[in-house]
């Protein structure tokens, strides 16, 4: 951005700059320590974890971990819960958000201004647990149903005024144009407008396939039956069940050893984490658009 | 008749708005009747108009126990620590960010630093048991390998906030300093060039210009955070602490307080009770701290 003059530092700014270094890589270097430490000893053996501890580089390494968790049923079954949810969740989700900023966007649409602030007042005052889980469990008798994950996160207010503000940003004249050529609004919402809105709709998408991937408090409210826990259900059940055999619920003749209890919750973390941290170098960056158009502008 | 004709007008409009309309009455607006269960004795077979008036009953019962002080207490303190460490040091991350010229280390230091804000509590709760337990835990065996004595970190309350802390920190600090940092390159470069010929240094630029020029960012950051302190993170503390009662005594907030009263208890018009003190203490902070905030500085005011 700028242009620097050639820079002719004094001594204690480059002490300073020094600093700032050791600092930020310091930072960094702590920020990604867990997830080294769960990696690399979801791959060490049980008995080198009893021995010695959790490491930053394990005495003894084993597969027998993600074997045991791999040959039980709930990690498939959890995965495709996950999945299930994520994606359609996403979908629609994006779908009704976009539909709707869309409308709060428009300057022919009079009552934008009431739509936007009811949207916003449920930021400021909202029902509460009690209130919402009677209209889930009771209301509309979702128990044990994949929509009671699905259903509660399809319209976010900071994401839909994320998207609201990007549609400010289109030229009005695209809209009379198409008006002119004979187009309704529906048309020019899903034949235009959507097409040339791909960055917004990227951003807002992958915000929420994250929360809905890394959603628990739905589960935990609302899904009792461990067939249809996602992963992080499995996570939580891991950590807190006495039981991991049964839980993880592999055939028993299978294991000679013991249940590799360390193991199967370090490795089902990196089960879980894995599609995230394989696909970070892509998508990074349409978060950081994402966060700063909403700090911004929002 | 305005309505239908404004309506009519834009038929199409109003029809894509519709689901999420749908949706905001259902599953925000609808949910706002569980408020009156807290002047009701609330049974499910009596529902929620047939359920028998108490008055302020379940008010009493929170109020006279001692209970809605330290969970109060507790949600003010983590959520101001949170807030504080959360974005004081975000800010010093970005200023330091904004002066690495390495492009390469900057860019790997972000990426890193960012990505603690993508993965879900319940695995940050596994990553803070592989450092903190007892036996196995690698603060622990560091602790004994120096000759120490093993911490049991699980049963010791006082410890908590200062972790919980920690983990805030870690994860969001890379959330907040990208907010920091797109405000500082939204500085126009000819204020530091015009500095600089005027002799000014690197610290006087930072104290001078960027600071000044990002201050209004910093209070929309902190005024979002004082208006939803009476907001804990339930994900957070129950993903972490979980049902673990030893630690209560420092890191129940409300909203595992209200979860338990409900899902375990099953005292629903108990646990609303304590979700209405809460929605209107988090509505009144609002709308005090926005007054304040307008003024202060125009601009940062929220509505």
């Amino acid at each position: 951005m700028t242009t620097r003059l050639k820079e002719d530092r004094s001594l204690p700014e480059k002490g300073f700059l020094f600093a700032v270094y050791v600092f930020v890589g310091l930072f960094a270097l702590v920020s990604i320590l867990p997830f080294w430490l769960v990696v690399v000893n979801s791959f060490a053996s049980e008995s080198s974890i009893k021995a010695y501890g959790m490491q930053l580089i394990p005495k003894e390494f084993s597969l027998y971990a993600y074997q045991f968790t791999m040959a039980g049923k709930q990690i498939a079954s959890s995965y495709l819960v996950t999945i299930t949810v994520t994606v359609v969740g996403t979908c629609l989700a994006v779908l009704i958000t976009s539909m709707y900023a869309y409308t709060l966007a428009h300057p022919r649409v009079k009552y934008r201004r009431i739509l936007s602030f009811m949207t916003y007042f449920t930021m400021v005052f909202g029902a509460g647990l009690v209130g919402f889980y009677i209209l889930i469990a009771n209301t509309l008798g979702l128990k044990d149903s994949l929509w009671a994950l699905i259903l509660p996160y399809m319209l976010n207010p900071f994401f839909a005024f994320i998207m609201v503000s990007f549609f400010r940003t289109l030229p009005y004249e695209i809209n009379e144009a198409a008006t002119i050529d004979g187009a309704n609004d529906l048309s020019i919402f899903f034949r235009i407008i959507l097409p040339i809105s791909t960055p917004v709709i990227a951003t807002v998408s992958l915000f929420y396939a994250l929360q809905y991937w890394n959603d628990f408090y739905l589960a935990l409210l609302f899904i009792d039956n461990y067939k249809l826990h996602p992963l992080q259900m499995m996570i939580r059940q891991i950590i807190s069940n006495v039981n991991i055999s049964s839980y993880v619920g592999g055939s028993s003749t299978l294991y000679s050893q013991a249940v590799p209890t360390y193991g199967v919750q370090l490795a089902t973390v990196c089960l879980t984490i894995g599609p995230i941290v394989f696909l970070y170098p892509f998508i990074q960056r349409f978060f950081v658009k994402g966060i700063t158009i909403g700090a911004l502008k929002g | 008749m305005s309505f239908i004709r404004e309506i009519a007008k834009n038929k199409y409009l109003y029809l894509l708005a519709l689901p999420g309309l749908a949706f905001l009455i259902v599953f925000a607006y609808i949910p706002l009747n569980g408020h009156l269960i807290a002047f009701k004795k609330y049974r499910l077979a009596d529902g929620l108009w047939g359920s028998k008036f108490v008055g302020f009953d379940n008010f009493k019962f929170f109020f006279m126990n001692g209970d809605w002080y330290k969970v109060t207490l507790n949600t003010l303190y983590l959520n101001g620590l949170f807030l504080v460490f959360g974005l004081g040091l975000a800010l010093v991350l970005a200023l330091f960010l904004n002066e690495i010229r390495q492009a390469l280390f900057k860019k790997l230091a972000q990426s890193f630093i960012f990505m603690p804000y993508f993965i879900s509590w319940l695995v940050v709760s596994m990553m803070a048991f592989s450092f903190l337990n007892t036996t196995d835990g690698m603060v622990n065996r560091t602790i004994e390998s120096l000759g120490g004595e093993k911490i049991n970190w699980y049963l010791k309350a006082e410890v908590w906030p200062a972790f919980l802390t920690l983990i805030y920190v870690w994860k969001f600090a890379g959330y907040y300093s990208i907010i920091f940092l797109a405000a500082i390159t939204g500085i126009s470069g000819e204020y530091y060039e015009s500095a600089k010929i005027d002799g000014a240094t690197r610290f006087q630029q930072i104290f001078h210009i960027t600071l000044p020029l990002i201050r209004s960012v910093a209070i929309v950051l902190g005024l979002l955070g004082v208006g939803r302190i009476f907001y804990g993170d339930f994900g957070m503390i129950y993903g972490i602490i979980g049902d673990n009662s030893a630690l209560y005594a420092t890191t129940d907030v409300i909203d595992t307080y209200t979860f338990r009263a409900l899902r375990v208890l099953g005292d629903f018009s108990k646990s609303s009770a304590v979700v209405l003190y809460q929605s209107v203490m988090g509505l009144i902070t609002i709308i005090v701290f926005n007054q304040i905030a307008r003024k202060l500085d125009k601009d940062s005011a929220l509505f």
